[in-house]
C-alpha cells in the first residue's frame, strides 16, 4: 500500500454501543489502532439492556 | 462486546469523554478525559467481594431503576471491562464517619479513594461518532400517568423485566401487587410522531413497533397464563428484512389484538391499581375505555443530551432534532461537514440494530482512508501449549444463562450427574459462563485441575463457541479440545413445560458431549496467502460506494456492471430523498469519481464463472479473467411487475411508480403524463409487497417514494389520494415528509387486504377507484385520471440465481441473499470472503445502500489489508492408501473441494483442497472405503457418542 507520511495510525471511536463496537472491530481487523471511548463504566450500550432481538430472537448481549 | 475488550488493537477507555479536539483529517489531536473509577483496572479481578461489604444500596441505572446496586458495583454481569467502579455521589467514604469497607475487603488492594482520573492525549487520523440516543422520558406526557401510576411501565423497563438476569428474574409481574398481569396494553408512539411540543418528537422512532411485537411474543412465552395483549398503534411499521414476516407470525397469537388508535389518556383505578386506557379505534370509530392490568409505553428515541457539548468539541453541527447533522451532499448517511469525522448508528437519527451495524462498518471504512495502517506492535504473546497427551481429564461447565437454562433445568441434578461420568475430573456451574468472570473461572479451573478437555453445557455454539474457544486458546489449551452442548435451545427453551424431562435430556446430551470430548484431537489453523484485491459485482450506488472506499484505501478493485453504463437504479430516478438531491447529479458525480480513480470499471460485463476460496478467487468474465481475494455482491434487486392487479394492463392510465418516475424524469419536472396534465391521481401502496403469494416482505422503499412523488404532484396542484395499509415512512426525515404531504392536502385512506381497492373505468381508461372507508363503513368513489401502483422490490431472479449457483451463497425464503446474521452480520455471508451490499440482500433506500457499500468495503479491507488469512482446520482429509479413486466425493461435493490427482506414477487418489472444504462431512459419510476423515467429527468421535446414547456405554 502507498505510504502517506505524517498520518496518524489511530482512529477514535466515540461510543461503545453496538455501532461503535462494530466500527472498532472492523478498524482493528484492518490493522488500525482504535481508541474506543465510552462515557459509562461499561461497553454494551442500549443493546446490552435488551432481552432478545427481533426477528431472530437471539440473545441481545 | 467481549471481542472489542479483548482485541489487541483496541484500547477501551470507559468512563471517559472527549474534551478537546483539533487538527485536520489524517492528523487530529484528541484529548480524552478519563474520569476516576476509584478502582485500579490493572488490579481488580471483578471478584465482587467489595460489593458484599458495601453498606450503601441505591437504584441500579442498568435496570432502569427497578433493581438495586451498591455504591461500588459492576453495571451488569457481562460488563466490559469487569472492573468495579465506585459511585462517589453515594459512597460513604467522604462522609463524617469514613467508610472503608471495600478497601478492607479487597484482597488485591485495588481501591483508590484518591483517584483523580487522567487526561489522555491521542493522535488519530479520523473520528467515528457512535454515541447513540437517549430514551424519551415518558413522564413528559402527563396524560399517560407514567411515574404516577404503579402499573404503567416503559418498553425499556419491560426489557429488563423480561430479562433472566433482570430485577424479577424474567417473571412478569405488576409492580403494585407482584402478581402476573392478566391483560397488558402496549401503547405505541410515546414521544414519537408527536403533534405539538408536549407530545415529543415529530419523527418516527422506527424500532418501537417491532420491539413491541417482539415483547408481546416474549411476554406470552414467559407467562403462558396471560389472557390478553392489546397493542395500540397508528401504523404498524414492520419495515426491515424479515420484519413483516415476523409481524405476520404474531397475528397467529390468539391473545394478541392489534387496535389502530392512539390512546388519549390513561387512568388508574385507585382500588385495584388496574389501568384504564381511553382510546378511539379509528377503524371502527368506537370510543372506548378499556381496563387492563398493566400498560407498557413504547417510549421513542431522542437525541442524546450530551450531543450539544460533543458537537461543540468536534466542531460539527446538530440538526433540528438535536441529532448530529448529516452532510447529505454525497447521499451517504455517514458524512459530517468536517472531513475525517463520521457518524453512524443513532447518533445521526434513529436506526435499528442491523442498519446501525452496517453504518458502523461503513464509518470504519470511511475512517480508514485517513490513517496510516501499520501493524500495531501487539503481536500475540507466545502461549505455551498445554500438554494434553495423557488420559482424558474432562471439565464440565454448566451455564445458568440467568434463568434461560436454570429456570427450567435442575442444575444441581445436572452437576451431580456430570460428576458421575467417568473421566470427568471437575464440574462447575455459573450464572453467566460467557461473562468475563465466567470465562476466567473456566480458565483457572482448567489450569488448577490439569484438565485437558472442556465441555460447556450452555447456549448456542453459533454465537458463543468462538468465545469459549478463544478462552481455551489464551491458556494454551487447543481450542478444538472444547465441546459445546446446547442445553438452552435444545432443552430449556423447547421443553419449558416439562422441566424433569428437559433435565433428563440435558443429562443425556452432557453424556454425549463428554463421550465425544474424550476423543477430541488438537487441530491447528492453517494460513494461506491473500490476493490483495476485490471484485465488486454490480455498478449501482452500493457497488460504486464500495469500490471508491477501497480505492481510497489503496486497494486494487475490479468493478463490473452488466448494463452498458454504471449507476444502476439511480439512472431511473429523478430526485433522491430526504435531501432532495438530483439522482442524475448523484449518479454523475459517483461515476466520474469511479472513472477518475484506479478502479478497473467494466460496464457491459458479466461474470461467467468463479472458482477458488477466500483470498484466492479465479474470476472469469465476458471481458477477461483475473484473480481477486474477495468478492462483493451488489447486483441490486428487481421491481415487481404487476400482472393484472388494479386494472394494470387493462387501463392505459394505471401505471407503476417507476413509470411515473420515468415520466417525471422525461418531462423535466412538468407534471404531464402522456401529454396531459392530470387533475386527480390515486396511489395504491403494497402492490407486490406484504402479500403471501407475490412477496411476503415489506419493500420499505415504496412508502417514502410515494410521499416524494405525491408532494411533487400536489405542489403542482394535482389532487392526490394515497390508499395504503400502513404508512411506513421509516427512513431519515421520511415521517416529516409524510406530515408535509398531509399539510399540503394529500389525502390518505387505509384499505385492508380483505377488501382491496377496486379500479373501475371505461374502455381503456380508469376513471375511479372504489374503497371501503373503514371508520365510516361506507364505500367511497375517488375520481382519478391516473392510478399509480407502488410496486414492491423483489429479488432480481436471473442474476441472483446465477450468482447463487456460482458462489453457493444461500438465499432466504424471500429469495434475497441471506446475511450471516440478520443483526450482527448484515453485509457478510456464510461464504468467507464473499460480502453483500445494497438491495441484493433485501429492499433498501439509496442512503442505506451507500452505507452498506462502505460497510462491505470495511469487511473486504479487513481481509485484503493482510498478507494471509487463517483457515478453519475442521475440514475433511483423505488417507490416500485407503482411497480407490472412485471419484464419488468429487461428484458430490457442493464446493468442488476434492479432485483426483496422481499420487505416484499410475496411482490416482482423491485429494481435498483444504481452503475450499467447508467440513460438512458429506463426502466422509459416503466414502465407501472410509478413506475420508471429517476432522472434529471423526467416526470414532461420533461412534462414541452413539455408544453413549444407544448402549449407555459411558
Amino acid at each position: 500500500m502507498a505510504q502517506r507520511p505524517g498520518k496518524a495510525n489511530g482512529v477514535l471511536v466515540l461510543g461503545g454501543g453496538i455501532t461503535g463496537i462494530q466500527a472498532a472491530l472492523d478498524l482493528a481487523a484492518s490493522q488500525a489502532k482504535v481508541y474506543l471511548v465510552e462515557k459509562t463504566p461499561s461497553l454494551g450500550g442500549r443493546m446490552a439492556q435488551l432481552d432478545k432481538t427481533f426477528p431472530t430472537m437471539d440473545c441481545a448481549i | 462486546m467481549m471481542d472489542a475488550g479483548r482485541h489487541p488493537n483496541i484500547e477501551v477507555l470507559t468512563n471517559s469523554e472527549l474534551v478537546r479536539f483539533e487538527g485536520r483529517a489524517g492528523n487530529f489531536r484528541a484529548t480524552v478525559k478519563k474520569y476516576p473509577r476509584y478502582v485500579d483496572e490493572a488490579l481488580c479481578t471483578g471478584c465482587g467481594q467489595c460489593v458484599n461489604d458495601c453498606p450503601v444500596i441505591v437504584p441500579n441505572e442498568f435496570e432502569v431503576g427497578m433493581g438495586a446496586r451498591k455504591a461500588i458495583y459492576s453495571p451488569f454481569p457481562q460488563a466490559v471491562p469487569n472492573t468495579y467502579i465506585i459511585d462517589r455521589v453515594n459512597c460513604l467514604n467522604d462522609q463524617f464517619l469514613v467508610c472503608t469497607n471495600c478497601q478492607k475487603s479487597c484482597d488485591r488492594d485495588a481501591i483508590r479513594y484518591d483517584d483523580i482520573g487522567e487526561e489522555i492525549e491521542l493522535h488519530v487520523g479520523a473520528v467515528v461518532v457512535a454515541t447513540g440516543f437517549d430514551v424519551y422520558e415518558a413522564s413528559r406526557i402527563p396524560s399517560y400517568g407514567y411515574g404516577l401510576y404503579h402499573n404503567v411501565l416503559t418498553n425499556m423497563e419491560l426489557e429488563r423485566v423480561l430479562n433472566a438476569s433482570g430485577p424479577t428474574r424474567g417473571h412478569i409481574v405488576r409492580p403494585s401487587d407482584h402478581k402476573v398481569p392478566k391483560k397488558i396494553a402496549f401503547i405505541q408512539c410515546v414521544g414519537s410522531r408527536g403533534e405539538g411540543k408536549e407530545a415529543g418528537c415529530e419523527y418516527c422512532s422506527r424500532f418501537c413497533c417491532m420491539n413491541a411485537v417482539k415483547d408481546c411474543m416474549l411476554v406470552k412465552q414467559h407467562e403462558p397464563d396471560i389472557e390478553e395483549l392489546l397493542l395500540f398503534y397508528i401504523d404498524l411499521r414492520a419495515a426491515g428484512k424479515g420484519f413483516e414476516e415476523f409481524y405476520q407470525r404474531s397475528l397467529d397469537m390468539p391473545e394478541l389484538k392489534y387496535i389502530r388508535g392512539r390512546p388519549s389518556k390513561i387512568m388508574e383505578d385507585p382500588e385495584t391499581k388496574d389501568i384504564f386506557v381511553y382510546v378511539e379505534d379509528v377503524e371502527t370509530g368506537k370510543v372506548d375505555k378499556i381496563r387492563v392490568s398493566m400498560a407498557i409505553l413504547s417510549a421513542g428515541a431522542v437525541a442524546a443530551a450530551a450531543n450539544p457539548d460533543l458537537a461543540n468539541v468536534l466542531g460539527i453541527e446538530l440538526d433540528e432534532n438535536g441529532f448530529f447533522e448529516v452532510e447529505t451532499r454525497y447521499g451517504s448517511p455517514l458524512h459530517t461537514a468536517r472531513q475525517g469525522v463520521y457518524i453512524c448508528g443513532c447518533a445521526a437519527g434513529v436506526n435499528d440494530v442491523s442498519d446501525s451495524v452496517s453504518q458502523g462498518s461503513g464509518a470504519a471504512a470511511e475512517a480508514e482512508k485517513f490513517i496510516e495502517k501499520i501493524p500495531v506492535e501487539t503481536e500475540p504473546v507466545e502461549i505455551k501449549e498445554l500438554d494434553t497427551s495423557g488420559p482424558p481429564k474432562v471439565g464440565v461447565f454448566l451455564c445458568h444463562c440467568g434463568i434461560n437454562i436454570a429456570g427450567v433445568l435442575d442444575i444441581d441434578s445436572l452437576k451431580e450427574y456430570a460428576e458421575s461420568i467417568p473421566d470427568v475430573a471437575y464440574v462447575e456451574n455459573n450464572l453467566f459462563l460467557c461473562s468475563d468472570e465466567g470465562q476466567r473461572l473456566m480458565q483457572n479451573k482448567v489450569v488448577e485441575h490439569g484438565l485437558n478437555r472442556v465441555v460447556a453445557a450452555a447456549c448456542t455454539p453459533r454465537t458463543h463457541e468462538p468465545v469459549f474457544q478463544e478462552s481455551c486458546e489464551q491458556i494454551g489449551l487447543n481450542p478444538y479440545l472444547f465441546e459445546m452442548v446446547n442445553v438452552r435451545d435444545q432443552c430449556s427453551w423447547v421443553h419449558t413445560g416439562v422441566p424433569e424431562i428437559a433435565t433428563e435430556k440435558a443429562k443425556e446430551m452432557i453424556k454425549l458431549g463428554v463421550a465425544k470430548a474424550r476423543h477430541l484431537q488438537p487441530l491447528y489453523r492453517k494460513s494461506i496467502p491473500v490476493n490483495q484485491s476485490a471484485l465488486i459485482i454490480g455498478g449501482g450506488v452500493a457497488g460504486m460506494a464500495a469500490a471508491l472506499e477501497l480505492d481510497a484505501q489503496g486497494m486494487k478493485v475490479y468493478l463490473i456492471e452488466k448494463e452498458g453504463r454504471l449507476g444502476g437504479r439511480l439512472n431511473n430516478l429523478t430526485r433522491v430523498y430526504p435531501a432532495n438531491l438530483s439522482a442524475f447529479e448523484l449518479a454523475r458525480v459517483m461515476v466520474e469519481k469511479v472513472k477518475a480513480s484506479r478502479v478497473e470499471a467494466m460496464a457491459g460485463t458479466e461474470v461467467t464463472g468463479i472458482t477458488g476460496y477466500v483470498g484466492n478467487f479465479d474470476v472469469a468474465t465476458t471481458n477477461g479473467n483475473f484473480k481477486v481475494g474477495t468478492i462483493v455482491l451488489a447486483t441490486g434487486a428487481g421491481i415487481y411487475e404487476p400482472k393484472d392487479e388494479f386494472g394494470y394492463g387493462k387501463f392505459d392510465n394505471v401505471i407503476t411508480n417507476q413509470e411515473l418516475e420515468d415520466i417525471l424524469h422525461d418531462t423535466k419536472g412538468k407534471i404531464q403524463i402522456h401529454g396531459d396534465t392530470p387533475k386527480n391521481v390515486v396511489f395504491i401502496q403494497c402492490v407486490g409487497s406484504r402479500d403471501a403469494e407475490t412477496n411476503p416482505g415489506c419493500s420499505r422503499y415504496c412508502c417514502p417514494t410515494t410521499i416524494k412523488q405525491a408532494i411533487r404532484l400536489r405542489e403542482s396542484g394535482v389532487n392526490v389520494t394515497v390508499l395504503h395499509r400502513d404508512m411506513r415512512t421509516v427512513g431519515a426525515k421520511a415521517e416529516e415528509h409524510y406530515r408535509r404531504a398531509r399539510e399540503l392536502g394529500v389525502k390518505f385512506l387505509r384499505y385492508t387486504p380483505q377488501r382491496l381497492p377496486l379500479v373501475t373505468g371505461k374502455d381503456n381508461r380508469a376513471t375511479s377507484v372504489e374503497i371501503l372507508e373503514l371508520a365510516l363503513d361506507r364505500i367511497l368513489d375517488v375520481d382519478t385520471d391516473y392510478v399509480v401502483l407502488a410496486a414492491g422490490m423483489v429479488p432480481n431472479e436471473a442474476s441472483t440465481a446465477k450468482l447463487q449457483d456460482i458462489l453457493k451463497v444461500p438465499r432466504g425464503a424471500d429469495g434475497f441473499f441471506m446475511e450471516r446474521h440478520a443483526k450482527l452480520g448484515p453485509v457478510e455471508t456464510t461464504s468467507e470472503g464473499v460480502f453483500l451490499a445494497g438491495c441484493v440482500s433485501g429492499p433498501k433506500d439509496i442512503a442505506d445502500s451507500l452505507a452498506q457499500g462502505s460497510a462491505a468495503a470495511a469487511k473486504v479491507a479487513s481481509i485484503i489489508s493482510r498478507d494471509t488469512v487463517n483457515l478453519e482446520p475442521t475440514t475433511c482429509i483423505i488417507e490416500p492408501s485407503l482411497c480407490r479413486a472412485c471419484s464419488m466425493c468429487v461428484d458430490m461435493c457442493e464446493y468442488h473441494a476434492p479432485s483426483l490427482v496422481d499420487i505416484a506414477p499410475g496411482l490416482r487418489a482423491a485429494q481435498i483442497n483444504q481452503a475450499l472444504c467447508k467440513g460438512c462431512g458429506t463426502c466422509a459419510s459416503w466414502c465407501p472405503t472410509g478413506a475420508i476423515v471429517a476432522l472434529h467429527f471423526t467416526d470414532q468421535q461420533i461412534n462414541s457418542m452413539l455408544d453413549a446414547l444407544l448402549l449407555d456405554r459411558v
